[in-house]
């Protein structure tokens, strides 16, 4: 496994454009990001964080069809690539046991 | 699908388009809409239509802008590459096109280079000194306290020479003068080490200051001591080398003449220091320096006498002084030492000392910044004429190229790219010239030093700074040069080019003619400017100087006291020499440096009045000898013997100073002068004892026989020179066997005055000669292209039964027509500006009609051959062979 390190934006970015598949394009991430999290993103900054991710070899990205929603124009979609998988399993695998460590007190109290 | 195109505002997708890469730029488009689009949902229109401006102006950052260059940089190297691979190719397939403009751009670049290194030159003066900004130095003016001029503030009425007193008083009085340097006039003796003796002339006797103040470098010695004590002596060390050899010359001791004037006796001297060579760049140089403690020693008096001018007085300030203030306090300064007569001083930067002081009486020689300026106006000029070369023939030949415009852009160039290309063949040509010219400057550099007579160092040339300004420099003038020709050749519209429909723009013709002309203009004025300079230097030459000066040998002993006691007895000897016709002693020969002496003269009223005219000292045969015209009186006479005591001679000026328009008036009028009290006896013509450049000043001729002369002038006539000089020299070391034979000719001499008149003629001429061959090689280029323009019209023509000539005269009459143009704009402007360069002399030359007509002629000669060459070449081509193909 890589030792590369990604942070947390990235890592919200990876997810998704696992998660939305075929549908994984700037745009609609930005979207996902708003409707399912509550966070304000800048489309620039969702598209700079992909083209990123395509650089360290995470996701892989091809032109796909365009929509009259977005006047005719191409959409890039990404895909996750083996490598993205291992990297979020891994990131998801180190979470979970760090969280194992927590006392079980506290989510039980919750 | 149309309106969805007309969300995105122009501007916006102008500026996305500028910062995205290329592939990304369609998505990120696509996305910025889809935002629109959703935004609608939620908002109104011109809220989304916010979002998305700031949407797409959030694209500005690194993580896409980076992205962006490293692609298009690759993009733009590959198209670079291309580029210069196609202009090389053009430049070896016109090789006449490719010659024409690189010799001329090159020759450009290499005057400018000169020139820049000589104005660099000139402005370096004295600016090697540590505290050079704080070297100040006083001008000086004394006159009646009548005299208006006295008491201007003209710097032109003022003398860097001066008292001795002032400066010593000058650093008592005022806290901000740091430090006093005062240095006598120069000064000359024999030197003698064993059997070296050399006669000194560029000596110098200086305060022990001197080393705090100016920052000379030293060889050997201690700046501190150096000057110390009396009978110490600090050479340079070309001058040490010439006593010394390879020996060290401190702590030895030479043998010094006698200063007359300043260090009346003989005496022994050691060697302190050594300095470095002073740089040429100075506003004075020396080559010996002696303590000013040895001049006080010997004429004490000099010391307190506010009257008595022989030194110059230069002074460091603290930080923070203000001329303007010190210059307020001067007025109550000198009024305060000096009652008796009007003193005023001036104070003036050294960094001035050069190239802007208009005192007289300089230390040194001076510059001229007028020279500066004039000069590169040339050299940018030349490199004008050159650059229109370029300019014209890429234009001219824009029809050649029509073809190739039209398929590139059929083939999907953009006029940008185009344009580039073109460029790149204008930067690629000029960076080739600017090579050129340095290898050039490399190789005409020992040329240059002669023609300016200056010591330029080549250190300058290999400075990396240097040679990256040459190269962007390059780089501009191919950019500007390249910039009409590429925006004409990039803009043809390829469904008619290559239809083979292409007009002579009328524009880029006239523009063509209109460079032309301009560049004739210019090389027109500049030959007969070149002329003027002549004729004004043989103007000089050939002006009645009001004495004699041709055969005229005089012998330098420099004031030495054995040989004025014996001057009558060697003055007899010479003269029974067959073919020396008359001898004279006298301090000053014509041209040589002489002093001032304050005067009283009687006026027309009866009362004495004080100036201070140029004074010689003579002996009873100087008028006569040097054939200088009695006007009025008589001239000194052996006959008289009152007139050793109680006789003056002067000039006319002398006798319009004191109110005398008609000299006869001034006769038997009293006189007193240097303690001497009696009647003027005699007026002379004013002769041009001076340079040109200035009105004859009022002489007196002062009749001192023995104790201050220093040259022996021996009129000769002879063809045989070389016989007649050893004669000489064999009685001078009989007479005078501890001196050595010092000679010159006196036109030779005199003349060397006009030495910085004659370099400026040359340069100025090389410059001509420079601009008009630039100039031609632009004609030349243009004549080759339209031969081959109309290569099938003179082929129709032949065939037709025209001649050669008509021919001729039919290709060359266009070009004939822009140099008489040329003439007509070149002549008033070269009339204008050289009477202004004329004003610089007292004595002008006129300027003729025929400079110009001769100008004119040259050009219009030079460029007919130039063209007709041409012409001739596409006359005798067989017209069967240019009308074969069609």
């Amino acid at each position: 496994m890589s030792k590369e390190y990604i942070g947390e934006f990235e890592e919200l970015i990876l997810t998704l454009v696992a998660a939305l598949k075929d549908d994984a394009y700037g745009a609609a991430i930005t979207e996902e990001i708003e409707s399912k999290l509550s966070r304000e993103v800048n489309l620039s900054a969702v598209h700079v964080t992909l083209y990123r991710l395509e650089d360290k070899g995470f996701i892989k990205s091809e032109l796909g069809g365009g929509t009259n929603m977005r006047g005719g124009r191409k959409k890039r979609i990404f895909t996750i690539t083996s490598a993205g998988m291992a990297m979020l399993k891994n990131i998801k695998d180190s979470r979970l046991k760090l969280w194992n460590m927590v006392p079980e007190l506290k989510i039980a109290a919750e | 699908m149309k309106e969805q195109d007309q969300i995105i505002p122009h501007w916006v997708r102008r500026f996305l388009q500028l910062i995205c890469p290329e592939y990304l730029y369609e998505e990120i488009e696509g996305d910025l809409i889809y935002r629109y689009n959703r935004d609608l949902l939620k908002h109104n229109n011109n809220k989304a239509k916010r979002r998305l401006v700031w949407n797409a102006i959030r694209f500005f950052r690194p993580g896409i802008l980076m992205r962006n260059n490293f692609t298009k940089g690759l993009n733009y190297q590959i198209m670079l590459k291309y580029h210069l691979l196609v202009a090389w190719r053009v430049l070896l397939k016109n090789k006449l096109f490719s010659f024409t403009n690189v010799s001329g751009l090159a020759i450009g670049f290499a005057c400018c280079i000169f020139i820049t290194m000589y104005v660099l030159d000139e402005l370096s003066y004295d600016q090697y000194h540590g505290k050079a900004h704080r070297i100040y130095r006083l001008l000086h003016n004394s006159g009646n306290l009548a005299d208006t001029a006295a008491t201007s503030n003209n710097p032109k009425d003022y003398d860097v020479w001066g008292n001795a007193p002032v400066g010593v008083a000058l650093q008592a009085e005022f806290p901000e003068v740091e430090q006093v340097v005062r240095f006598s006039g120069r000064a000359r003796t024999v030197l003698r080490k064993d059997d070296k003796v050399f006669n000194e002339e560029n000596i110098f006797i200086v305060d022990s200051t001197a080393f705090d103040v100016f920052s000379w470098k030293f060889v050997a010695g201690d700046p501190q001591k150096a000057l110390a004590q009396p009978n110490s002596i600090v050479l340079t060390q070309s001058t040490a080398k010439k006593y010394f050899g390879d020996e060290n010359p401190v702590g030895q001791t030479i043998e010094v003449d006698a200063i007359p004037g300043r260090i009346n006796e003989a005496s022994t001297c050691m060697v302190t220091a050594v300095l470095e060579d002073i740089p040429h760049n100075s506003h004075f140089t020396f080559d010996v320096l002696m303590p000013m403690s040895m001049f006080k020693r010997s004429r004490p008096g000099v010391f307190t006498a506010w009257g008595y001018v022989d030194t110059y007085t230069y002074f460091t300030v603290t930080e923070g002084f203000d001329i303007n203030v010190l210059h307020a306090k001067m007025h109550d300064f000198t009024r305060r030492h000096v009652t008796d007569w009007s003193y005023n001083v001036l104070i003036e930067p050294m960094g001035d000392a050069y190239l802007h002081s208009e005192a007289k009486r300089q230390p040194g020689v001076t510059g001229n910044l007028s020279n500066i300026y004039l000069f590169s106006a040339i050299a940018v000029f030349i490199l004008i004429i050159a650059s229109i070369n370029f300019m014209n023939l890429s234009s001219a030949r824009s029809m050649t190229r029509a073809k190739e415009v039209g398929v590139r852009k059929v083939s999907g160039a953009r006029q940008w790219a185009l344009m580039s290309q073109f460029l790149t063949e204008a930067v690629l040509l000029s960076l080739i010239s600017a090579c050129i010219a340095y290898l050039i400057v490399l190789a005409a550099m020992p040329g240059f030093r002669t023609l300016t007579g200056k010591a330029l160092g080549l250190e300058l040339l290999f400075m990396p700074g240097t040679i990256v300004i040459l190269l962007g420099s390059a780089v501009v003038v191919g950019l500007f040069a390249g910039i009409y020709p590429a925006a004409v050749l990039s803009s043809f519209l390829p469904s008619q080019v290559i239809k083979g429909i292409i007009k002579a723009s009328f524009q880029g013709a006239v523009l063509r003619k209109g460079l032309v002309i301009f560049q004739f203009t210019l090389s027109i004025a500049l030959i007969a400017g070149t002329t003027i300079v002549y004729n004004q230097l043989e103007h000089m030459r050939s002006v009645d100087m009001g004495f004699e000066q041709d055969q005229m040998l005089v012998i330098d002993y420099g004031y030495d006291g054995r040989v004025q006691s014996k001057i009558d007895l060697i003055k007899d000897e010479y003269e029974k020499m067959s073919f020396v016709t008359s001898v004279s002693a006298t301090r000053t020969v014509p041209g040589g440096h002489f002093p001032k002496a304050g005067t009283s003269v009687e006026t027309a009223s009866g009362e004495m009045i004080n100036h201070a005219p140029n004074l010689y000292e003579v002996d009873f045969d100087f008028i006569e000898h040097f054939d200088i015209e009695v006007v009025a009186g008589r001239g000194y006479s052996r006959e008289f013997p009152a007139d050793t005591a109680k006789s003056m001679v002067i000039n006319q000026a002398a006798a319009r100073l004191w109110g005398y328009p008609n000299p006869e008036d001034i006769i038997g009028k009293k006189f007193s002068q240097w303690g001497r009290d009696g009647r003027i006896i005699g007026v002379v013509k004013d002769f041009n004892y001076v340079s040109l450049h200035d009105q004859v000043e009022p002489l007196t001729l002062r009749l001192e026989p023995k104790w201050s002369t220093s040259f022996l002038a021996l009129e000769l006539k002879t063809t045989d020179f070389p016989a007649a000089l050893s004669q000489i020299e064999d009685t001078w070391k009989q007479m005078a066997p501890h001196r050595p034979f010092l000679y010159s000719f006196l036109d030779d001499s005199f003349n060397r005055q006009y030495q910085a008149d004659v370099r400026f003629g040359k340069v100025f001429g090389v410059f001509a000669v420079l601009a008009i061959f630039i100039a031609c090689l632009g004609l030349f280029g243009l004549a080759a292209w339209t031969a081959e323009r109309r290569i099938k019209e003179i082929g129709i023509r032949r065939v037709l039964g025209a001649s050669f000539a008509q021919i001729i005269s039919l290709l060359s009459a266009d070009f004939m027509k822009l140099v008489a143009v040329a003439i007509v704009i070149a002549t008033p402007l070269a009339w204008y500006v050289m009477s202004r360069w004329l004003e610089g002399f007292a004595f002008q030359t006129e300027i003729r009609w025929w400079v110009f007509a001769l100008a004119g002629l040259m050009a219009t000669l030079i460029a007919l051959i130039t063209v007709s060459f041409q012409s001739a070449k596409a006359a005798s081509t067989n017209p069967a062979k240019s009308l074969r193909s069609e």
